[in-house]
């Protein structure tokens, strides 16, 4: 229950100004090192804001003093106030511009495994030296990349970072189904979760949608959750593959497509030995069930390994029957949104003075009706509190409570 | 045959302008606009139809099911322009970039209209070529940078 109250804008104007003094003064120059300099953390906004701008994922870093939930807010409210200008083309994830492809699965991939741009396999070490003044240490063998000369006409020639997708190369080898035939759809015909609700059982496309948009921390909980044993599912990486996707719109006068600049993207295959669904009659047959390899599958605009191998992870869980929440697709997706939880958490700081007051008229009678010993001490009659309480409350006698309510509570 | 080879150009046209927008969009929006100013003095009257900024929705596949999902949206500038000629026939020209820097988006928009209207044909195409050349050249590096990452394991 709510209840309207007005005043403290003279505190709300002091609460902010102290707000920015303590988080210091900012400009155009702090918004571009933002940039620069954390790529990873204005993927993460820019991933959880579904809205990929890495300007204004800095600029919203930077009005909000690093404060994620805050950021990623400021971004999908500014996400609101444009319109949708056009759909891009779908990304083919292999004409991507790849920079990092690896798999846990099997050594030997088609296209073989390319580390990129990782920290995965350096030792986690502050490296204090910057703080006297030193320039950042370089790993060895860095000079060893400006010589890979013959490399570069190899690209050029299109004989490189031609990278075919793993689970591509596993069907051809029988090891998965084939993809079923989807009737093509016009990008317009997507479920879309930004423009409808959010029904479950929900449509692919939505699950996908919202787990690209996730909280990389909450889709980790509830993924780790599952991958500790809580859950059924312990798969293997079958891929991640980070790297560059243009967006390709059609020219509004020509009808050709045309790139208008590239994005950075995360995709990620997760696999394991599932049992097959009983094909004809072979479940009254009463044969043992086969089991068959399938995979989970999460992809997100920006860089971001955590949130898209425990996402693939989570997509796979949603499949299987069990009870542990993180198999629960309302219960993944749901909790999983950024701004709404961030949201609903802090709504509480909110006035509830009426609602916790009616908490409390219900704690006083039990108290008064039972007798308990210690709460009712605790809370006393409650005239001390009344001055802290709005209106109507303050203003209530404390309400008279039969035994026979007092026995129904 | 004047037909086909009118057709072949008008195609030539379209393709060379999804290049030059594939191109340009990447480039530093400054390089663009400067090249804009020197080719809007050899247009007459140029009437902006939409400048403005916007999101366009990403599309993704799906690769466990196969199904198409959106995977985000992302920012960008649009522009939509109307030149006319010297000869005074009407040419349409169309440029949009990522983020919202709407001069650029017209920059482009304005090379478009010249490209399709025939205006300094040669000039723009020779600075996107050049700038084509430089942009594969730095993803020439950046992959042999990648390249020297390759993993070569061996089973014991």
């Amino acid at each position: 229950m709510y209840v309207a109250a007005r005043g403290g804008e003279g505190a709300i104007q002091n609460a902010e100004r102290l707000y920015r003094e303590l988080i210091g003064h900012f400009d155009a120059e702090t918004v571009r090192t933002i940039e620069r300099a954390m790529p990873y953390l204005i993927d993460r906004v820019m991933g959880e804001g579904s809205l990929y701008a890495p300007e204004l994922a800095a600029l919203a870093l930077a009005q909000s003093g690093g404060d994620l939930y805050e950021a990623v807010l400021m971004l999908r409210a500014f996400r609101s106030t444009q319109p949708r200008l056009a759909y891009a083309r779908v990304v083919d994830a292999e004409r991507m511009l790849v920079v990092r492809r690896i798999s846990a699965a099997f050594k030997d991939i088609p296209g073989g495994q390319v580390l990129g741009p990782t920290l995965d396999y350096s030792h986690r070490v502050l490296d204090l030296a910057v703080l006297e003044g030193e320039p950042t240490t370089q790993p060895r063998g860095h000079e060893e990349l400006e010589k890979d000369e013959p490399f570069e006409s190899l690209y050029l020639r299109g004989e490189k970072n031609h990278l075919p997708l793993v689970a591509d190369w596993q069907r051809d080898a029988g090891l998965l189904p084939m993809l079923p035939v989807h009737p093509c759809q016009e990008a317009t015909e997507i479920p879309d979760v930004t423009r409808e609700p959010l029904l479950f059982p929900a449509p692919r496309a939505m699950r996908l949608q919202s787990l690209s948009r996730a909280d990389t921390g909450g889709v980790l909980a509830l993924g780790y959750a599952n991958m500790r044993g809580y859950g059924a599912v312990h798969p293997t990486v079958n891929e991640v593959r980070l790297g560059y996707a243009d967006v390709e719109i059609v020219h509004p006068i020509t009808g050709e497509p045309f790139s208008i600049g590239r994005v950075r993207v995360t995709h990620a295959e997760v696999v394991t030995a599932v049992e097959a669904a009983p094909a004809g009659n072979d479940a009254s047959a009463g044969e043992p069930a086969k089991l068959q390899l399938a995979l989970g599958f999460c992809a997100t605009v920006g860089w971001n390994e955590v949130k898209t191998i425990a996402g693939a992870m989570l997509d796979m869980a949603m499949d299987l029957p069990d009870p542990h929440p993180s198999h629960t697709e309302e219960y993944v997706l749901y909790h999983t949104d950024p701004v709404e939880s961030s949201g609903f958490c802090i709504h509480y700081k909110l006035p509830h003075y009426v609602t916790f007051g009616s908490e409390l008229d219900v704690v006083r009678s039990v108290g008064a009706a039972k007798k308990v010993s210690g709460l009712g001490d605790y809370y006393g009659d409650g005239s001390g509190l009344a001055a802290g309480m709005p209106g109507v409350y303050s203003e209530r006698a404390t309400p008279p409570v039969s035994e026979a309510a007092g026995e129904q509570v | 045959m004047a037909s086909i080879c009118k057709a072949m150009s008008r195609w030539r046209v379209s393709v060379l302008s999804a290049h030059l927008l594939s191109v340009l969009s990447r480039m530093p929006a400054r390089d663009v606009v400067a090249l804009a100013d020197d080719v809007l003095a050899s247009l007459r009257d140029v009437r902006v139809i939409q400048n403005r900024t916007g999101i366009v929705m990403l599309p993704y596949r799906d690769s466990a099911k196969g199904v198409t999902f959106h995977l985000g949206e992302v920012l960008m500038a649009e522009a939509h322009v109307r030149i006319t000629l010297p000869a005074g026939r009407q040419v349409e020209g169309y440029g949009a970039c990522l983020g919202r820097d709407v001069r650029h988006a017209l920059a482009i928009a304005v090379l478009d209209a010249a490209l399709r209207g025939g205006v300094q044909v040669e000039r723009i195409e020779a600075f996107v070529t050049a700038q084509a050349a430089a942009l594969d050249a730095q993803d020439a590096a950046l992959l042999a940078k990648v390249e020297a990452t390759r993993v070569v394991m061996e089973t014991f």
